[in-house]
């Protein structure tokens, strides 16, 4: 899978807070809607998936409940908590800040020094 | 974080739904990775390897997700308990062992302690205790110093009239027993005499009705008494209609007035009280008044004390103060006063207990560094197989807390049951009158001690031992023959200073045996085999005078002699072994008559002497010739003669007693016997100075004083056997007076050993706590030795092929142990003989230096010593060289 993007180290939760902010879903489901969002760029090891939800639920970022899947499975259905709601507002600002940071300093030319 | 908190408690405590959770989630997550797999046209085999390939290791996952639940931690905890106590189970010795240090270490600290607590340090059960004072006379002179608490009737009106600073209020001194009839049955109570305001002072109310009047208080005064809770419910069925009932009290009707609370005790048991009467004549006109006190509001310790010694200034003018002592009255906490007699023994005995908990210590770090030093192998294997160091570590923390557990553990009921012991004879043995209750405190504290004992020394090794490196560790064995010994050295400094501290304990526990044997042993000048012993009451209306009396005396006398089996009978004020009167006396006549400073006086009815076979060494004793119309005489004693007559012939010389200048005739002289000095510091028993006058020949006036604070002792010999004596004393008293109670029938050996009671127990206790002491000691120095012959099996088994002999074999392995045993044995001979001072006030009989004490403390601990070594070390002479060879 060549064409994927390393994931940056601790960039995961941020990426399960925002899938899980566009409704609730079980975890393949996370997996999927990262894929569908990033139109496949970032690939997430589905090894690290699970220790990443269940670190977030002990934080109280998202909560669980079981229901029932499209395909009438039991599932587990993760969502956000109003915790997790104001972490991801501020992992986005401060993703904002570092991604144009970085942007900037790439962009720099010898003059600019 | 509270969220957190319940996370990982839910993750905790419902653990089985968050693994089912977990892995019904992660198949669902298989199931639906295959099925898009599959359904994007991979076959079902590949799409099955991808997504197992993909999703790695469940269980590896599972172990992250309890991981990020905060369960890793509490799952290691859980493992490594149930290891440690699988590993523990292999060694039952050693377990055993650490573990039953661990119980009697703190055990008997605790129980000890709480002693200590109920006396010394736990407030005392009155509202405000900390303002309770006790008024004392302090005693300075260059070659003593003492705290008198017994004031006389003129101190006690000063304190009362003029101690603006605080509120006062006296107690006569010593219990004597009153005579209670209820119903046409009499018995024997306890009494205590107590001034108006006394439990005001204390700050107790009476349950119902009140206390005593100032009128009440005076002499002359009605006769009314106060009643304890017991005796109420008992006797009186709770009644409350009680209070202004009237109860016959020492022969006669008392107007009750008040009952005082369940529970409530000042010092010594009480059934009835009745009013003091203090006076500075008779019973006030000598020391024979305690005197207690509160602070009254808003004022300090300070004030009250310095007023008390300015009041005391003018009691002592014109007093004589014997040179270069001086005297002072002040006022102390009441705590401080109530304990004072008893901290040393306390403080000794705490000292013991601590010094078995520091051997205890020692040896649990013993018992630590040998096995940490054993399980080198085992630990540098677990860390060639992956064990961080850390985990190592971790894994002997556990094993040391389970040990620390199981053994606090079994120390709460052995401090539980030490406890219970010594609140059985704590009263008795000690005087302790206080509860005696658990004090967690110091279970906690010595807990603490003992289990940072052993995980401190649990962990040592453990440090080396990780640093170790793995190879050399794990060759050690199959490279080297010769154990290594540079890593024994800090076991045997240890076990050597076990073995000087229970030898401490041995010396200071012997010198307490010896004593007590010494004053169980000490001749009684009195022959005591066949006789019975009871005290009546005559601190009574009816008996107040001597002709009364003596009818009394006769009459049973008569009675008892006249009963088959019974030699002889005698009634006489105090008996051997107990305390006796103290009377001032003079001279009147011989070289230089004057003033004799002390002596103790008894009284005895004709045939005292033949029925205690107590020998007349010249004159004769005093019999029928000697009535109440006859002239005054008296008998002494041989230490009477040697201190105050020796200048002159007893027989023709004249004494007078008390302040009085009549006459009195020395008509006889007889040999001492022991008695219980009511003078002279502390010395439990010996021979003071004595004088026998006729009962006959007592004044009315001065028995009455006299019966107050002593009861007389009827005193039968015979060959019928205790009961039928018992009997035959019971119904003579009961033909001449049915409303007469005996108190308790006892053999003279056991009055001896009610004296001597204290002595009796401080030599078990510290007996008790010497030999725990020295089974410590003797289990370090078994498992020293045990250990060497663990670890040089593979030498002594080369040895042995050799050709060397067992008995060469055991000599080098069991030398170490004796030399250790030798080194701790001077090591501990130097540190009691500065211990041994603290005892001084505690040994009587012996000299600190006594031979037999140090000899027998020192074969002890050798014979012991030699045993610990040996034992382990017969196991050589079973071994079989062609295995030790192997054994690794």
């Amino acid at each position: 899978m060549g064409k994927s993007a390393d994931l940056l180290p601790g960039t995961l939760d941020m990426l399960i807070l925002k899938a899980v902010s566009l409704g609730p879903l079980h975890g393949y489901g996370v997996l999927l809607r990262i894929g569908q969002i990033s139109k496949n760029l970032l690939d997430i090891e589905q090894g690290s998936l699970y220790p990443a939800l269940y670190r977030l639920e002990h934080q109280g970022l998202i909560e669980s409940e079981w229901g029932t899947s499209d395909n009438n499975r039991r599932a587990k259905f993760y969502r956000l908590t109003a915790e997790g709601v104001r972490r991801l507002r501020a992992e986005t600002r401060q993703w904002g800040v570092f991604a144009s940071a970085v942007a900037n300093v790439l962009s720099a030319t010898p003059e600019e020094v | 974080m509270p969220h957190r908190m319940r996370s990982y408690l839910g993750a905790l405590f419902r653990r089985s739904r968050l693994e089912s959770d977990m892995d019904r989630e992660m198949r669902l997550h298989l199931e639906l990775y295959y099925d898009d797999l599959v359904r994007s046209g991979i076959s079902p085999d590949e799409a099955r390897r991808r997504a197992g390939a993909q999703f790695g290791s469940l269980e590896r996952m599972k172990e992250e997700c309890r991981e990020s639940r905060g369960l890793a931690w509490s799952d290691e905890f859980v493992r490594n308990v149930r290891y440690a106590v699988r590993t523990l189970r292999r060694s039952p010795a050693f377990t055993l062992a650490a573990i039953l240090t661990l119980a009697l270490c703190i055990g008997a600290n605790t129980a000890i302690f709480s002693v200590i607590d109920a006396v010394l340090l736990r407030p005392l059960p009155f509202p405000e205790p900390d303002r309770l004072a006790q008024i004392v006379t302090l005693y300075h002179s260059k070659s003593a110093e003492g705290v008198d608490d017994s004031q006389d009737g003129r101190t006690w009106e000063m304190l009362r009239d003029h101690a603006t600073f605080l509120d006062t209020a006296a107690s006569g001194g010593g219990w004597s027993g009153a005579n209670l009839a209820t119903g046409g049955r009499a018995r024997y109570v306890d009494e205590q005499r107590v001034t108006a305001g006394y439990f005001a002072v204390l700050g107790v109310r009476p349950v119902i009705g009140r206390e005593f009047t100032r009128e009440e208080d005076r002499p002359g005064g009605p006769p009314v008494a106060m009643i304890g809770h017991s005796l109420w419910t008992n006797l009186f069925a709770a009644d409350p209609s009680i209070v202004g009932r009237s109860i016959l009290v020492k022969g006669e009707p008392h107007t009750v007035v008040g009952v005082m609370p369940a529970g409530f005790r000042m010092l010594g048991p009480a059934d009835v009280w009745t009013p003091l009467r203090p006076t500075t004549t008779g019973e006030g006109s000598g020391t024979n008044y305690g005197v207690i006190a509160r602070l009254r509001p808003g004022t300090t310790w300070v004030q009250a004390a310095s007023q008390v010694e300015a009041l005391g200034q003018r009691l002592l003018e014109g007093k004589r103060i014997p040179p270069e002592t001086r005297v002072r009255y002040t006022a102390i906490p009441m705590q401080t006063g109530l304990s004072n007699e008893l901290r040393t023994t306390l403080l000794i005995i705490q000292g013991a207990v601590a010094l078995v908990l520091v051997i205890g210590c020692v040896n649990i770090a013993g018992l630590m560094l040998a096995r940490a030093g054993s399980r080198t192998r085992e630990i540098a294997t677990r860390a060639a197989l992956g064990g961080g160091r850390s985990v190592v570590i971790r894994q002997l923390l556990t094993e040391s807390l389970v040990i620390a557990i199981a053994g606090g553990l079994a120390s709460i009921g052995l401090g539980y049951a030490g406890i219970r012991a010594l609140s059985l004879v704590a009263e008795d043995s000690l005087g302790v009158w206080q509860n005696i209750r658990l004090d967690w405190r110091v279970l906690v504290a010595t807990m603490v001690v003992s289990v940072m004992t052993s995980i401190v020394f649990g962990l040592l090794p453990a440090v080396r031992a990780s640093r170790v490196d793995i190879r050399t560790a794990l060759s050690e064995g199959g490279a080297r023959g010769v154990a290594g010994s540079s890593s024994r050295w800090p076991r045997r400094l240890l076990v050597a200073g076990e073995v000087a501290l229970a030898f401490v304990l041995l010396v200071s526990a012997a010198l307490l045996i010896r004593t007590f044997i010494a004053l169980r042993d000490l001749s009684p000048g009195f022959d005591g085999t066949g006789v019975m012993t009871a005290a009546i009451s005559l601190d009574d209306a009816r008996y107040n005078t001597s002709a009364n009396m003596m009818r009394l005396f006769t009459n049973s006398l008569e009675r008892i002699r006249a009963t088959p089996g019974v030699e002889s009978a005698a009634v006489a004020l105090s008996i051997p072994y107990e305390r006796w009167l103290n009377m001032g006396a003079r001279r009147l006549d011989g070289p230089a008559p004057g003033r004799i400073p002390i002596t103790t006086l008894n009284y005895v009815t004709p045939g005292f002497f033949d029925t205690l076979r107590i020998p007349v060494r010249s004159g004769r004793p005093i019999d029928d010739r000697d009535t109440s119309e006859s002239r005054k005489v008296a008998m002494v004693n041989e230490a009477f003669l040697r201190r105050y007559l020796k200048d002159q012939d007893p027989l023709s010389s004249h004494i007078g007693l008390g302040g009085s200048d009549q006459p009195i005739a020395i008509i006889g002289v007889t040999g001492n016997v022991q008695q219980r000095p009511g003078w002279g510091g502390g010395i439990p028993l010996s021979t003071p100075p004595a004088v026998y006058v006729p009962a006959s020949q007592m004044e009315s006036e001065t028995l009455k004083v006299v019966h107050v604070w002593f009861s007389p002792h009827w005193i039968v010999r015979g060959t019928g056997g205790r009961e039928s004596l018992t009997a035959a004393m019971q119904r003579a008293v009961e033909a001449t007076d049915p409303l007469l109670p005996f108190s308790k029938f006892k053999t003279l050996d056991a009055v001896r050993d009610r004296t001597l009671i204290r002595q009796r127990f401080q030599a078990i206790l510290l007996g008790t706590l010497a030999g725990l002491a020295l089974l410590l000691a003797a289990v370090g120095l078994y498992g020293m030795i045990a250990n060497t012959v663990v670890e040089r099996t593979r030498e002594i088994g080369i040895r042995m092929a050799l050709g060397a002999t067992a008995a060469q074999v055991i000599r080098a392995v069991v030398a170490p142990g004796i030399l250790i045993a030798v080194v701790g044995l001077g090591t501990g001979a130097v540190l009691a003989a500065f211990s041994i001072r603290a005892l001084r006030s505690l040994i009587y009989g012996v000299e600190s230096s006594d031979a037999w004490s140090w000899g027998a403390a020192a074969i002890c601990l050798l014979v012991v010593a030699a045993a610990g070594s040996l034992l382990p070390s017969f196991r050589i002479t079973r071994a079989n060289p062609a295995a030790t060879l192997r054994y690794d």
